[in-house]
């Protein structure tokens, strides 16, 4: 995949994380210092091979790099033209602490890998020209039974609903049908994620490494949560 | 409900949901909710038997298709309630429905759920000890009882597999009692 698509994808959780490192910041300022983070780093030759394994991930990788961009580029500025001063940045980023836009970045991160794998799954799973039996059922399925329930606070639709739905003859036919939708749904996460991994051992360390990670927050939301 | 979008409803999900849908990938801990087990067990006994058996327990050499299909269009057996209230049920198919649910239920990822499987296979045990007084079995009959007093106590299971689940039990317990055997 080509960087400059994998960038554009991953605009959003960039924002974030700057809006959140750097507090001071205008919203048209991080959208300037964005642009070029991206066409004086990114785009250049030779950055991807830096983000290599012995680097860390991907991920923490760009983030450590945007906040250097970041915090080179406005001490390269004029302090009179300085959209804002460093000094005064360098207190909002010991205040706001870095961990929390850390984050809010890895967090957006999760959205979008989790959308574009369920975007995907869709447009195969519907795709007329490659007609499989039951493909698009088996997302309507996955859509019914967990993305739904999940995202828009519906009800799961009832076993007895489902099968009347979808003509299920018998229960291993049902199960089946929701196995396959999961692997599915499987394969495109790995292969949204092994877009910027790169390799598959790398994937799978992703994939635990969000999943420890939404855990965790997950369960500090439950914890911080007013009692009911 | 409106069309979904991917993107929008995610775009603003906390960590929970994101999490649980992250784990949708992994081997599955359990395809439907407890409380489903009832109405699965009910669209159990009325699937059609050779529909399953057509599946992956045909040993090598032998067409899926025709495992089972004699017995069961002798003793015109269409569902698997057919055949566990049969009054005389094929015996060969009751151990074919066995070894399927066995397979089923030492193999969750093949798809039926092992509450389902395991029912079915001490259902068919059963079968065969209370209409055929016939042994389909080589669990020893502490294992039997055990197994038939789980599957008797799962309150999705329908009155009448209930009463054979029962009856299989009492008599296995008392022969067990007569000669002396686990007790």
């Amino acid at each position: 995949m080509h960087l400059d698509s994998l960038i554009r994808r991953y605009w959003r959780p960039l924002r974030v994380f700057l809006a959140s490192t750097f507090p001071g910041l205008t919203e048209e300022q991080a959208e300037g210092l964005l642009q070029d983070f991206a066409e004086d780093k990114l785009l250049k030759a030779g950055w991807l091979q830096r983000a290599d394994r012995e680097r860390g991930l991907f991920r923490q990788f760009l983030k450590r790099s945007l906040r250097n961009f970041v915090l080179d580029r406005l001490s390269r500025v004029e302090v009179k033209n300085a959209p804002v001063s460093l000094e005064e940045l360098d207190g909002e980023l010991v205040e706001a602490g870095s961990e929390a836009g850390s984050e809010e970045f890895d967090l957006e991160w999760a959205r979008v890998v989790l959308a574009e794998t369920l975007r995907r799954m869709e447009a195969d799973c519907m795709d007329p020209a490659a007609y499989q039996p039951r493909r698009s059922q088996t997302w309507e399925l996955f859509r019914l039974r967990l993305v739904e329930p999940l995202f828009q606070n519906a009800a799961q639709t009832p076993y007895e609903r489902l099968i009347a739905r979808f003509g299920l003859k018998s229960p291993l036919e049902a199960s089946n049908m929701l196995l396959s939708a999961k692997r599915i749904f499987k394969g495109h996460l790995v292969q949204v994620i092994r877009e910027y991994t790169e390799q598959d051992d790398a994937a799978a360390e992703e994939i635990r490494r969000l999943e420890e990670f939404l855990a965790r927050l997950a369960k500090r939301s439950r914890t911080d949560a007013p009692p009911g | 409900m409106a069309e979904f979008n991917s993107a929008t409803a995610l775009s603003v999900s906390g960590p929970g949901p994101l999490a649980e849908l992250l784990a949708a990938g992994e081997p599955p801990a359990g395809l439907w909710r407890p409380e489903e087990m009832a109405a699965i067990f009910r669209h159990q006994m009325a699937a059609a038997v050779l529909g399953d058996l057509g599946g992956a327990t045909a040993p090598a050499g032998q067409p899926p298709a025709e495992r089972g299909v004699p017995e069961a269009q002798a003793a015109r057996c269409e569902s698997y309630a057919d055949l566990l209230r049969h009054p005389n049920p094929p015996a060969r198919l009751l151990e074919l429905v066995k070894e399927f649910a066995k397979a089923n239920a030492d193999h969750p990822e093949n798809g039926l759920p092992k509450e389902i499987a395991a029912v079915l296979y001490y259902g068919c045990i059963a079968a065969a000890l209370v209409r055929l007084k016939a042994r389909i079995s080589k669990l020893s009959d502490a294992d039997l009882r055990r197994g038939l007093g789980w599957a008797v106590e799962q309150p999705w299971v329908d009155e009448e597999t209930r009463q054979l689940l029962g009856r299989a039990l009492v008599g296995i317990t008392r022969a067990g009692a007569r000669d002396g055997s686990g007790l």
